[in-house]
């Protein structure tokens, strides 16, 4: 048999939003797969708890609390990831926001947070990393979107809009980057069980969205983590500007 | 990780090229496979290399387009193996023609071997799938079914049809717990374009993409793996082409 396909060994991902949730799952997944992990999140406490259970599976961590929307720290941490692990190999642009809000509600503060952290934190952690990944002929980006952005919702027009936006990034970076080797794809999840929806819209009311799942269902985090990383691992080297949502078939559409 | 282990692959058109790639991957990730192809020497040799990995294999040497025939040979898999859990709707071919080049002949052909044969193929598999609450089906498209070509738009529109099928089966299925899925591959290096065109040409195309080349078989095989597996229990009605960006379409 060949070198296994799924494996990250030898790897240095650097996964924003990994103190919890989706993203504290995609890093944990790329650990067991054999990489080492650049845990980022402006929560400390969560961050921390991620690298602990990284370093218990004898991977190596950088933790970086550092604000996504402060572009010159991007830099400066991919400076500080090369000196202390080696250059980035994969970058998951995970790190989000959740916000209910109908049109109104929301102001232009609102509205500029939600699409600083995701679009333009996604934009220039990729910018970040791009000129090494050139250098090396080697590169994995994974942007998450979401089921709404690919088919919206009836409220939070500007986080929907954000995540068709890292969608449009996607395509693009396919493009402009294939001829470097950088592979750039997006995961749309649909309904997860995370910390953040149970908290905000308690259990009662997520069971009533599971009914309406043609498999019936919210995915635990890991299963999204399986999909991240058939992208991130040489399953995807000929996989770029493609996106793919497990979503339990709630939404289907385009080709 | 994307284990097989325990399952019972059949894999359409698995004698040669792409479906022998998925069967020899699939065999490697622990699954039983039946081999159907309509060359049964190819078959055979097939069903030689699944079992040189350790794992049961059964031959089947069968027409798709003959529907009587394609529910035989589920029955008689079933029996040599036990019940089928991934249905790899993988047999095809190519023909390069205009549309003014396509007879009704072609036209049947293509349709009834592509689209008739995995419709009649699925629906023999579903019933064992349905009372076991658990099955995978993963629909062989294509680039062209996603994007079209200025030749073959038989084949272009037949592999369209496969990818309305996932999409609609992902939904009637749902209920039972059975994932359909479908892969459209772009260039890849198999028989069947090193035979349609010479080397130079397939250079010349390579070219064209994005990432300048064409894929071996075993990296589609990865993403039909990928879809069969326990990995992909949230994954329904989705499309994964491997195709170097050449096509970026839709979301």
């Amino acid at each position: 048999m060949t070198k296994d396909p799924n494996s990250l060994e030898g790897r240095v991902a650097w996964i924003t939003g990994s103190g919890r949730g989706m993203g504290s799952a995609h890093a944990k997944l790329m650990a067991e797969r054999g990489a080492d992990i650049v845990v980022h999140d402006v929560l400390e406490d969560e961050a921390k708890e991620t690298a602990e259970a990284i370093q218990a599976m004898g991977r190596k961590v950088l933790l970086s609390t550092a604000d996504i929307r402060d572009a010159a720290a991007m830099r400066d941490l991919v400076k500080e990831v090369e000196a202390k692990l080696g250059p980035v190999d994969i970058l998951v642009n995970n790190a989000g926001i959740g916000e209910h809000a109908e049109i109104e509600e929301i102001t232009p503060e609102k509205y500029q947070r939600m699409f600083d952290i995701h679009v333009r934190g996604s934009f220039f952690c990729g910018q970040a990393v791009i000129p090494g990944m050139k250098e090396r002929k080697y590169g994995r980006i994974v942007n998450i979107s979401s089921i709404w952005g690919m088919n919206g919702h009836h409220t939070a027009s500007h986080y929907c809009a954000a995540k068709t936006a890292v969608l449009g990034l996607t395509k693009a970076w396919a493009k402009e980057l294939a001829p470097w080797n950088i592979l750039v794809n997006a995961v749309c999840p649909g309904g997860v069980l995370t910390e953040m929806p149970i908290r905000v819209q308690g259990m009662e009311k997520i069971r009533e969205k599971e009914k309406k799942v043609p498999l019936g269902r919210w995915a635990a985090p890991e299963e999204i983590s399986y999909a991240v990383v058939y992208f991130a691992a040489p399953t995807g080297d000929f996989v770029t500007g493609q996106a793919i949502s497990p979503n339990g078939g709630e939404t289907i559409v385009g080709f | 990780m994307g284990t097989l282990d325990k399952k019972v692959a059949l894999i359409t058109g698995s004698g040669d090229g792409m479906g022998r790639s998925h069967a020899m991957l699939m065999a490697e990730r622990g699954a039983d496979i039946a081999v159907c192809d309509i060359d049964g020497d190819k078959a055979r040799e097939t069903a030689e290399l699944v079992r040189e990995r350790g794992r049961r294999a059964s031959v089947h040497v069968i027409d798709m387009a003959d529907t009587d025939a394609v529910t035989t040979m589920v029955a008689d898999a079933s029996k040599a193996l036990g019940r089928i859990d991934i249905l790899v709707n993988n047999a095809g071919f190519g023909q390069r023609a205009t549309v003014d080049e396509i007879s009704e002949d072609d036209f049947d052909r293509m349709f009834n071997v592509h689209v008739r044969g995995s419709f009649f193929c699925t629906q023999a598999v579903v019933p064992a799938m349905k009372e076991a609450r658990y099955g995978k089906i993963i629909n062989i498209s294509s680039i062209w079914g996603m994007a079209g070509a200025p030749v073959a738009s038989h084949y272009c529109s037949a592999k369209s049809a496969l990818l309305g099928f996932a999409k609609a089966w992902a939904k009637e299925f749902a209920p039972w717990n059975i994932h359909v899925n479908a892969v459209a591959p772009g260039g890849v290096r198999s028989g069947g374009p090193v035979k349609l065109d010479n080397l130079d040409i397939l250079r010349a195309k390579e070219e064209k993409v994005p990432l300048k080349r064409y894929c071996e078989p075993i990296e589609m095989s990865y993403a039909v793996a990928f879809l069969a597996s326990p990995e992909a229990d949230f994954v329904t009605g989705q499309v994964l082409s491997p195709n170097g960006g050449e096509t970026i379409v839709g979301y």
